[in-house]
């Protein structure tokens, strides 16, 4: 079997004292072995839902999975129960969380935590778990990695910390690592020495990565394939070269004209997308691009658009690539 | 050239701290000139959100100087501060931490007109605090409204109109897109540099994303713990890079085109920031600089113009990249 994970119109819901906010709405993805997916959009947009989702991170209530199947070789995991899940979380699929300083436990030393999962799922003597732990340090390019074993997190810088998370992560050998906004929080030196890692370690490992981000450069550094994720759906998705070069829904077109290149010209003007995002407590019956969008079409307002399929790789959710649109245009204009 | 409005001269803060001094910044100097937009850019931790703090006296300053027109802001006297203030202001990084969650937007746009007693009659400011919303892309509306009821980029433009309240002539932003969304960030740095035009404001943008800030800058100041390693108009900075370091930063940031991506040839740096507390004497990038020298270790690098406008402190910049 070729793909890995396969999503299938997942929606998931928060029950808030206000009402219910679909965060995800509907969406479907595979990842394939080996690849590196890239899941991108804005705050808010059910990036980080989604990857939670995967691994059954939110609590229920007040999360509730409405519909859909998550498919990891094949086995559902939204039908697992407590005692299933835990022994694939951390341990075939790890993560990668965005904040290196909160997501470490500051009062054990850092050699342990990488194994604490490990020694969960197997039984491991000290010695063995220690070698384990040195052993992975120098996976993720630890320098003086026994020594730093026996150190407290408040030891390691920002960067050094990452690695440590990805050591955690990788000490099981995972066959699907999702790594939520990995980077965010670092400096641009030392993203570029953890993307250099991942990308190392994926190739060392044929590791099957999905990388969470909002940082379009990330993204045509890392990936493969690309979703483009916006209040709550998959609004775009595809190749890397296919989302970059030809970029089909208006979301995805603006929010490339929206970041400023280093190799752009400095008299083009940015573009900015006016508005902002919309309420999901209130989903938009039609298109939840429209209140933003240049190309909007009476439709659009009404009536969800369909993923149209541009190539067997590339697909978007908008009503321009409707056989229709032609005319409809004509209609409006 | 226009004339310098705002002249740093060798500005140090130190903070004391359990083992010795912390040189968050450490000799800076640097000119801004009037209209003009200079852009900060460094690394977390590399000094320049305090010395954008230092220059408006917000912390108060180990040692240099810093001449507003002139006048010389460190020696000013507390009245003398106080009008001082009024043309310099700032704008702030986090929008849900700077603007007070208990005023409304009003109060918060309005207070600086209290501190200085200006439009005293409520209509009269009511008015005032229109104009600001309208100037910043929100509208009348919005006037009584609280923070916690805009989004993330709504309340940078009230931060933005709060800035503006006073007329002033310098705006320190630092980091004022760093917390937002990659859209609504554009809509923010197109509105200041609306705002930039229509009222001829002198603005520092102290930021870490490089490509943002050659965009919005017209010239740019690379700081590397402490101090000010290149100095240069934005276009040259990023055609002839010429210290190692802004190199080094340049090539780090992933350009968003999958194609010339992975065309790109990174410049590796090694390690992390070395600590800024009692640091040694010689080049600060030393350790994670591959072209480093004894010398380098030895003798701190002055600031020299290599090429017109374009000042480096490196002793070995023009041997290395000027041929």
């Amino acid at each position: 079997m070729d793909n890995i994970l396969e999503v299938k119109n997942l929606s998931v819901s928060f029950q808030t004292f206000f009402g219910e906010v679909e965060a995800v709405r509907n969406i479907s993805f595979t990842v394939r072995r080996g690849e590196t997916l890239a899941v991108v959009g804005e705050s808010g947009c059910g990036k980080s839902v989604t990857a939670n989702s995967i691994v059954q991170l939110l609590p229920q209530p007040p999360a509730i999975y409405k519909n859909g199947e998550i498919l990891f070789n094949g086995d559902n995991l939204l039908k697992k129960n407590k005692k299933e899940i835990e022994s694939i979380r951390g341990n075939r699929i790890s993560m990668v969380f965005q904040d290196p300083m909160t997501s470490l436990n500051p009062t054990m030393k850092v050699g342990a935590q990488i194994v604490e999962g490990l020694r969960k799922h197997r039984s491991l003597s000290g010695q063995q778990a220690h070698k384990i732990a040195v052993e992975t340090l120098k996976l993720v390019s630890v320098p003086q990695a026994e020594k730093r074993a026996n150190q407290y997190p408040h030891e390691f810088s920002g960067g050094m910390r990452q690695r440590v998370m990805i050591a955690i992560a990788m000490v099981s050998e995972p066959a699907l690592l999702i790594a939520d906004e990995p980077t965010t929080a670092l400096d641009v030196t030392v993203q570029a020495q953890i993307l250099d890692l991942m990308k190392k370690i994926k190739e060392e490992k044929q590791t099957s990565i999905i990388l969470i981000t909002h940082d379009l450069g990330v993204v045509a550094d890392m990936a493969e394939r690309v979703v483009v994720m916006y209040a709550g759906q998959i609004l775009e998705e595809g190749t890397v070269l296919e989302i970059f070069k030809s970029p089909s829904h208006p979301y995805t077109k603006n929010l490339l004209k929206a970041v400023p290149r280093l190799d752009m010209n400095r008299s083009e003007s940015l573009y900015s997308i006016a508005g902002s995002p919309p309420d999901l407590y209130i989903p938009p019956k039609g298109c939840s691009f429209y209140d933003r969008c240049d190309s909007a079409m009476r439709i659009c307002k009404e009536h969800m658009p369909e993923l149209e399929s541009h190539s067997p790789t590339h697909k978007s959710r908008c009503w321009l690539h409707h056989p229709m649109a032609m005319q409809q245009k004509e209609a409006k204009g | 050239m226009k004339d310098v409005l705002i002249q740093v001269e060798d500005l140090k803060k130190y903070f004391r701290v359990g083992k010795g001094n912390l040189k968050a910044v450490d000799g800076l100097s640097f000119s801004i000139h009037q209209g003009e937009t200079v852009g900060l850019v460094g690394e977390s931790g590399c000094g320049k959100s305090t010395a954008g703090r230092t220059m408006l006296r917000l912390y108060e300053p180990t040692g240099g100087r810093v001449l507003f027109k002139g006048t010389d802001v460190f020696s000013a006297g507390s009245r003398e501060m106080h009008e001082l203030r009024k043309k310099m202001q700032m704008i702030f990084q986090d929008p849900y931490a700077s603007l007070n969650p208990r005023m409304t937007v009003t109060d918060i746009i309005s207070e600086p007109f209290s501190i200085y007693g200006l439009y005293p009659h409520r209509a009269e400011r009511e008015q005032k605090v229109a104009d600001l919303l309208r100037l910043v892309g929100l509208s009348e509306e919005h006037a009584n409204r609280f923070p916690h009821e805009f989004s993330g980029g709504q309340r940078q433009r009230i931060g933005v109109a709060r800035a503006m309240a006073l007329e002033p002539d310098f705006i320190i932003c630092d980091e004022p897109i760093s917390a937002l969304d990659v859209s609504i960030q554009a809509q923010i740095v197109n509105l200041l540099k609306e705002i930039q035009r229509e009222r001829d404001i002198t603005l520092l943008f102290i930021a870490h994303d490089l490509s943002m800030v050659r965009y919005i800058s017209d010239r740019v100041c690379v700081m590397y713990l402490g101090k000010m390693m290149e100095v240069a108009p934005s276009e040259d900075l990023y055609h002839t890079p010429l210290h190692p370091y802004t190199r080094a930063l340049l090539s780090a940031i992933p350009v968003p085109d999958p194609v010339v991506q992975h065309e790109r040839r990174r410049i590796k740096l090694e390690g992390d920031v070395p600590s800024p507390i009692d640091p040694k004497e010689g080049c600060r990038f030393v350790d994670r600089c591959s072209y480093a020298e004894p010398r380098c270790r030895e003798i701190t690098p002055e600031q020299r113009e290599l090429r017109p406008n374009h000042w480096v402190a490196c002793h070995r910049a023009d041997e290395l990249f000027l041929k």
